[in-house]
């Protein structure tokens, strides 16, 4: 009962977004500023584990798979670095080129946030295993659904079909970007929130707006489906160690989601970095299990709410466009 | 030289789970590009992206209010404009394309004011018309 109470309390201050005091002043410490000096010792909760709360940000411009003309170099130079972070400042700081073509993005550059960093580790890829840096070949039966999946692309309409809001992508319809997407980098709102109490870890995900309360208890998996799956957590030393499975399949990432079973690992390094790795199991997808790593930064501010559907015009927009278009198309042939 | 430019962006992209909220296609039309003079009427600092609504003199003496597609508040918020950023009645120059379906919705590319700087763009606290380093809900107006 007393754990029962403390989840709900800790999935409501964390779901709610309100009660930040309430939570720091229940614990010993949130995310210390990145000023601290690193060499400070790592924050522990006054129960003792380590404490891993606050607001943190994951953008990085490392990119997930290593560029071919890379070939098999896993770390960039100290020159490299320079150009990609000073490439990726000017790119957010310049104005729109008139005369460039539209990139395919909603927004111009200056609109978006990916960060302007390379990952600590200056490493090639997001992907650490395997050593190409790259994503593991795809089974037989995957590469068929891919080859099929873009077939089907290829056969709709530009930007997707449009018969039914269910036609479109579930992020599009602020239901949920799934798990991994959501604590994969992005274009922006690059950001979660950590909340602990004892025997619990909440993680909340600014986009959009979804908190994974996760047992550190030993409860037993208990097989029901969703979008996010099941997450369970335990501590090994002192990594948060978080496995989930049982995904709903309704948001795959790169075609897996019934049978993916993903196992993240948070360590805070420092007070002003947790060290972050992910690893990917799909026998039915990939020829071998795959990992991601990078470092998470405290963010620069709170977590905002990221009230999706409410605004969504641009779903009601796609749907206008394509129903005008079909009148027009009636009325053309009359 | 405008290929190796256009490598990070493809490199950031492939990182990416998704290449931004929604689909440009599915909203906008690429061979409709549109140019807009007007006069801000409001903005709505909502998710997943913000709509700046402009009011423009039509040729004909009428005026049209237009939707402009903007970026997400909370990455807005962050960089430091408020709702005080964006004040009705300030002039703005909207360089974007419009809906598909031809109806007086942009999706805003180039945001200029009447100084030739850029709405939101710049630093915090800086270059940002009545930018105000003082808080306040992004999604409050």
């Amino acid at each position: 009962m007393r754990n029962r109470i403390q989840v709900l309390t800790v999935a409501l201050l964390a779901t709610a977004g309100v009660g930040r005091s309430v939570v720091e002043a229940q614990t010993s410490a949130s995310a210390a500023p990145a000023s601290a000096p690193a060499a400070a010792p790592v924050p522990r909760t006054s129960w003792g584990d380590p404490d891993l709360q606050g607001v943190w940000d994951y953008r990085t411009i490392t990119p997930m798979e290593r560029r071919p003309e890379l070939a098999d170099r896993e770390f960039y130079t100290e020159g490299e670095v320079a150009e990609l972070e000073g490439r990726a400042a000017r790119r957010m700081d310049k104005a729109p080129d008139p005369n460039a073509p539209s990139t395919g993005l909603v927004h111009a550059d200056y609109l978006t946030d990916p960060g302007r960093h390379v990952d600590d580790a200056h490493r090639t890829s997001l992907i650490v295993d395997p050593a190409t840096g790259r994503m593991p070949a795809l089974t037989p039966e995957a590469q068929q659904r891919q080859d099929a999946a873009r077939a089907a692309a290829a056969a709709s309409p530009a930007g997707g079909r449009t018969d039914s809001y269910r036609d479109r992508p579930l992020y599009e319809r602020c239901i949920t970007r799934g798990l991994p997407s959501t604590i994969l980098p992005t274009l922006y709102n690059n950001n979660i929130r950590i909340v602990q109490s004892p025997g619990y870890v909440a993680i909340v995900h600014e986009m959009i707006h979804e908190t994974r309360v996760v047992p550190l208890d030993g409860a037993p998996f208990t097989g029901v489906r969703s979008y996010l799956g099941e997450s369970r957590g335990h501590w090994e030393g002192d990594t948060l160690v978080v496995e989930s499975h049982n995904f709903n399949g309704k948001a795959p990432f790169r075609g897996a989601g019934a049978n993916l079973k993903l196992t993240e690992r948070y360590r805070r390094t420092s007070v002003d970095r947790i060290e972050f790795r992910m690893t990917f199991e799909d026998a039915t997808q990939w020829v071998q299990p795959w990992t991601v790593a990078y470092s998470i930064r405290p963010a620069d501010g709170e977590l905002y709410e990221y009230a999706c559907h409410e605004g969504n015009y641009g779903l009601h927009n796609i749907l206008e466009n394509a129903r005008d278009a079909d009148r027009a198309a009636a009325a053309s042939k009359h | 030289m405008r290929t190796r430019y256009l490598l990070l962006p493809l490199g950031v992209v492939a990182a990416a789970s998704a290449a931004g909220h929604h689909s440009f296609s599915a909203e906008f039309d690429a061979s409709k590009p549109v140019t807009l003079h007007g006069t801000i009427l409001k903005m709505e600092w909502i998710n997943p992206h913000s709509w700046l609504h402009i009011a423009v003199k039509n040729a004909d003496g009428t005026t049209s209010e237009w939707m402009i597609e903007a970026a997400t508040p909370n990455t807005l918020f962050r960089r430091g404009y408020t709702r005080d950023a964006v004040k009705p009645g300030t002039e703005i120059t909207v360089e974007g394309y419009r809906a598909k379906n031809g109806a007086n919705r942009a999706n805003g590319r180039d945001l200029i004011l009447p100084d030739g700087s850029r709405l939101f763009m710049g630093s915090a606290s800086t270059g940002a018309p009545g930018d105000s380093a003082a808080g306040g809900g992004a999604n409050e107006q």
